[in-house]
């Protein structure tokens, strides 16, 4: 019962997490503006080349009008391909995309397996599911220990690379391999399926012990030691995700949004200077600003002055 | 001294007491005729040693920051690092830094070291990819004393999560001046798969520097913000050399067209209120007096200020200081107000572009704010419906266009000045840099370095901070580029990128190969056919 609770806290502290990460963010001051171009925002024809409203006469006088299908698409680009990273170094694009799609392909993994929770694997319907749990299980094992080993050996050989490498990044890099290498373990050594995978969620689900289902008829796995060690890391790393520069998939969000695609201008009315009037408050308390001499107060004229 | 392509960012502590790597003139960029040959090049200037004892030359023999004496007691030395970590903190602060904060924690936490950002920088390409000049490596340093002085990690775990630096004064000062080792051009920000601005970093430690410590290039702060606030210009230009200085150019406006344009000044309520560079005044006349030229034959409502605050467009605080920049955006705004004017046009000038409108737009609510615009929309406008009877071939010879980084990445301000181009220039003399537009690259003289001119920074900015771009200028006029018998016109509509290509033409002997340099607008009247005698100095030597 303990490794039921464990997935279910390690699922639950994984989005808690992420969310009170995000929020941490949003919650800091309205940043000044940061607009860098091409911004998708902008009408196709000025995306297209960089251009922005600021191109018009009297723009402030002008309706600004959002692209949402453009920022829409550019945002799956860089969320599913890593647009940025291959039009600006291709040479190793194959080897972070290969880790991220693994990990793409883990979520889609879990998500099917709680489908699988409930639809079984005797229906037709359940049939389908099983396939593509199988695949997208081999897949996330295989792109994430090929993607991971190809980065640590970057990480170690390339110079460039090697003296920016903190050790706690080489310890994410093999923390996500020991998490893939054990789940391909435990698909080897349980008859090269994912019955396991189904009995996790079946526990889950029905909040059952996983030892119990694991023995049982329904998703038999043989041999659990290696399972419940591929849940624990899996969990463990579940919980450090959001904790570590690892949640940059929060921190994108932002980084698009609300900074190099944030081009509002601050126009009377707006909610920009709503946002700036709520804020004025927002000051360092007394003995906390800078200390050059030009912040400090002009010093009250003497009375030889006066 | 070490090799800097095999420096690490732990390494900036390394060899106290003597000079950390150096420009490797061997291994800097090559670049096409006429400049093929290094001995070609300008030769690299030894810091001399009275500079070496009194100032921080120690991190690659280069000079930026002409205010810091470095310390020389143990209690000096000591209170420098205590100073600078103090300063730290207020960076991280939210009450104290909120206008960035956000964006600060973003790119602090979320490098993941993928180094893309390294292929986008013209400054680490150009110096043969010396490790002190890749976006990522004052990032790094500065990451490792936030972690090392204020997480828990890092005073837990130092080596684990990347705090194992030592911070003595030393690496502070080679921190200091590696800040004036970047241009702030963002072109990194722009490649960044996680849109983190590494620009933001070499930005934050010049304001620890000024804002903390009080520590500044004089070009910028005592020469620049202050003079500004305490004269109305950082070139020092009071009201009355103003007020002279405009009637002086009608005059010689008059005596080279034979027409009278007078410019309006302090008009109340007009449409427009038009902002300079004051350094225009002094080293391109021409500029403002095309402006003139240009809006009274369009009829405009517009108008100069002679106010102290109103006459002169500069803000360099956007470069190095906060509090500096809120205060000049804030009385350039309020001598807007005064006049009562509808808008302010800003002309050309770069930063201050992207000072007035974007980074201002957010200092004071928007209802007491004076609507801010460029320059080239107007213009474009004013052309392409045919205000001004254009001859194109008057302006017979080939020209390519400088994309000044801040109102083009920085503002999307782009195609006007294409349009405007292409209508006075003759089909097929117009021949763009490679790449252009939003993906251009710096001038080499953006965020101060085109008027930092102390000891042998010079040799930095002309030598490797300007030296992509005068790549893209020989590759965008080609064999051209060594034929001194063709001219060739560097269109650059900003004053400060202005300023680097005079330095970079002079330092490099461009004139040989006849090279020339101005904005835009001057290509316009130069097209104008109302003029007989060529408005552009160059065709009238001829």
């Amino acid at each position: 019962m303990i490794l039921t609770i464990f997935c279910w806290l390690a699922l639950i502290l994984f989005f808690g997490l992420s969310l009170w990460k995000a929020k941490q963010f949003a919650s800091l001051p309205m940043h000044g503006r940061q607009d860098l171009y091409p911004i998708p925002l902008e009408s196709s024809e000025k995306h297209a080349y960089g251009g922005s409203y600021m191109e018009e006469d009297r723009w402030f006088e002008k309706e600004h009008k959002h692209n949402n299908v453009a920022m829409v698409i550019d945002m799956l680009g860089e969320m599913l391909f890593i647009k940025k990273l291959f039009v600006n170094q291709n040479k190793f694009w194959w080897i972070s995309y290969a880790l991220h799609l693994g990990i793409y392909a883990a979520l889609a993994w879990t998500v099917l397996l709680f489908v699988g929770a409930f639809a079984g694997m005797e229906s037709a319907f359940g049939s389908i599911v099983y396939v593509l749990v199988t695949i997208a299980g081999v897949v996330a094992g295989v792109l994430m220990t090929l993607g991971t080993i190809g980065l640590i050996v970057k990480r170690l050989t390339v110079l460039e690379f090697k003296n920016y490498t903190t050790p706690q990044e080489m310890f994410n890099l093999f923390f996500l391999l020991a998490v893939a290498v054990t789940g391909l373990l435990t698909f080897l050594l349980n008859g090269c399926n994912f019955t396991y995978g189904y009995a996790i969620t079946y526990a889950m689900t029905r909040f059952q012990a996983l030892s119990e289902v694991c023995a049982g008829s329904l998703y038999p796995v043989a041999n659990t030691g290696i399972l419940y060690l591929h849940i624990i890391l899996l969990g463990l790393v579940m919980i450090y995700i959001p904790l570590c520069k690892m949640s940059h998939y929060v921190g994108k969000y932002f980084t698009f949004h609300n900074v190099i695609w944030d081009n509002r201008p601050n126009l009377p009315g707006s909610k920009v200077e709503a946002t700036i009037i709520k804020e004025s408050s927002i000051a360092p308390a007394p003995g906390k600003n800078w200390s050059a001499p030009h912040y400090q107060p002009a010093p009250a004229p003497t009375d030889e002055a006066k | 001294m070490i090799d800097g392509r095999k420096l690490g960012p732990r390494d900036i502590g390394k060899l106290p007491g003597e000079q950390l790597t150096f420009i490797d003139t061997k291994q800097l960029m090559p670049l096409p005729a006429p400049f093929d040959n290094p001995d070609t090049w300008p030769k690299w200037q030894e810091p001399k040693p009275e500079w070496r004892e009194k100032y921080a030359a120690s991190l690659d023999g280069v000079i930026a920051i002409d205010t810091f004496e470095t310390p020389k007691t143990k209690e000096e030395q000591d209170e420098l690092v205590r100073k600078f970590l103090s300063g730290v903190e207020k960076m991280l602060s939210n009450e104290a830094n909120k206008g960035i904060i956000q964006c600060l924690n973003l790119s602090m936490e979320y490098c993941a070291k993928c180094n893309t950002c390294s292929n986008a920088c013209h400054i680490f390409e150009a110096s043969g990819y010396n490790e002190i000049y890749r976006p990522t490596y004052r990032a790094e340093v500065l990451r490792m004393i936030v972690k090392k002085y204020f997480t828990k990690g890092g005073k837990l775990m130092p080596k684990f999560v990347g705090a194992d630096i030592d911070l003595t004064w030393e690496v502070v000062a080679r921190l200091g001046e590696s800040a004036y080792r970047c241009n702030l051009c963002r072109r990194c920000n722009q490649t960044c798969p996680l849109a983190l601005d590494n620009s933001l970093f070499a930005k934050e430690i010049r304001k620890i520097f000024s804002q903390e410590m009080g520590i500044a290039p004089k070009p910028l702060f005592e020469k620049g913000d202050m003079l500004q606030l305490k004269t109305g210009s950082s070139t020092g230009i009071t009201k009355a050399a103003f007020l002279d200085t405009i009637e002086f150019l009608d005059e010689d406006c008059a005596d080279l067209t034979g027409y009278e344009y007078v410019t309006p000044i302090d008009k109340k309520g007009a449409d427009i209120l038009l902002i300079h560079n004051a350094g225009e005044f002094m080293a391109w006349p021409e500029n403002p007096t095309a402006f003139t030229i240009l809006f009274n034959e369009a009829g405009l409502d517009w108008t100069l200020s002679s106010d102290m605050m109103g006459y002169d467009n500069v803000n360099y605080g956007i470069w190095h200081d906060d509090l500096m920049a809120k205060k000049l955006a804030v009385a350039q705004n309020e001598a807007a107000k005064k006049l009562g004017v509808q808008r302010i046009v800003i002309a050309e000038c770069g930063h201050a572009h992207k000072a007035a409108a974007v980074v201002a737009d957010r200092f004071y609510p928007g209802k007491d704010r004076v609507p801010v615009q460029s320059f080239l929309p107007l213009l474009r406008d004013l052309v392409l419906k045919g205000t001004y009877d254009l001859d194109p071939s008057r302006n017979n010879f080939l020209t390519t266009l400088h994309d000044p980084c801040n109102y083009v990445r920085q503002m999307g301000i782009v195609k006007p000045q294409r349009d405007i181009l292409n209508a006075v220039m003759p089909k097929g003399n117009f021949h763009e840099m490679e790449p252009h537009g939003v993906n251009n690259y710096c001038c080499g003289g953006g965020s101060g370095f085109a008027i930092m001119n102390s000891m042998n920074f010079t040799y930095f900015r002309n030598s490797v901070s300007s030296r992509k771009k005068l790549q893209q200028v020989l590759n965008a006029f080609g064999e051209a580029s060594a034929d001194p018998n063709i001219i060739k016109y560097i269109t650059a509509p900003c004053s400060n990128c202005k300023g680097a290509f005079r330095d970079l033409l002079e330092a490099w002997h461009m004139e040989d190969y006849n090279f020339h340099y101005g904005g835009l607008v001057e290509l316009v009247v130069n097209a104008m056919t109302k003029f007989e005698t060529p408005f552009l100095e160059f065709l009238r030597d001829e």
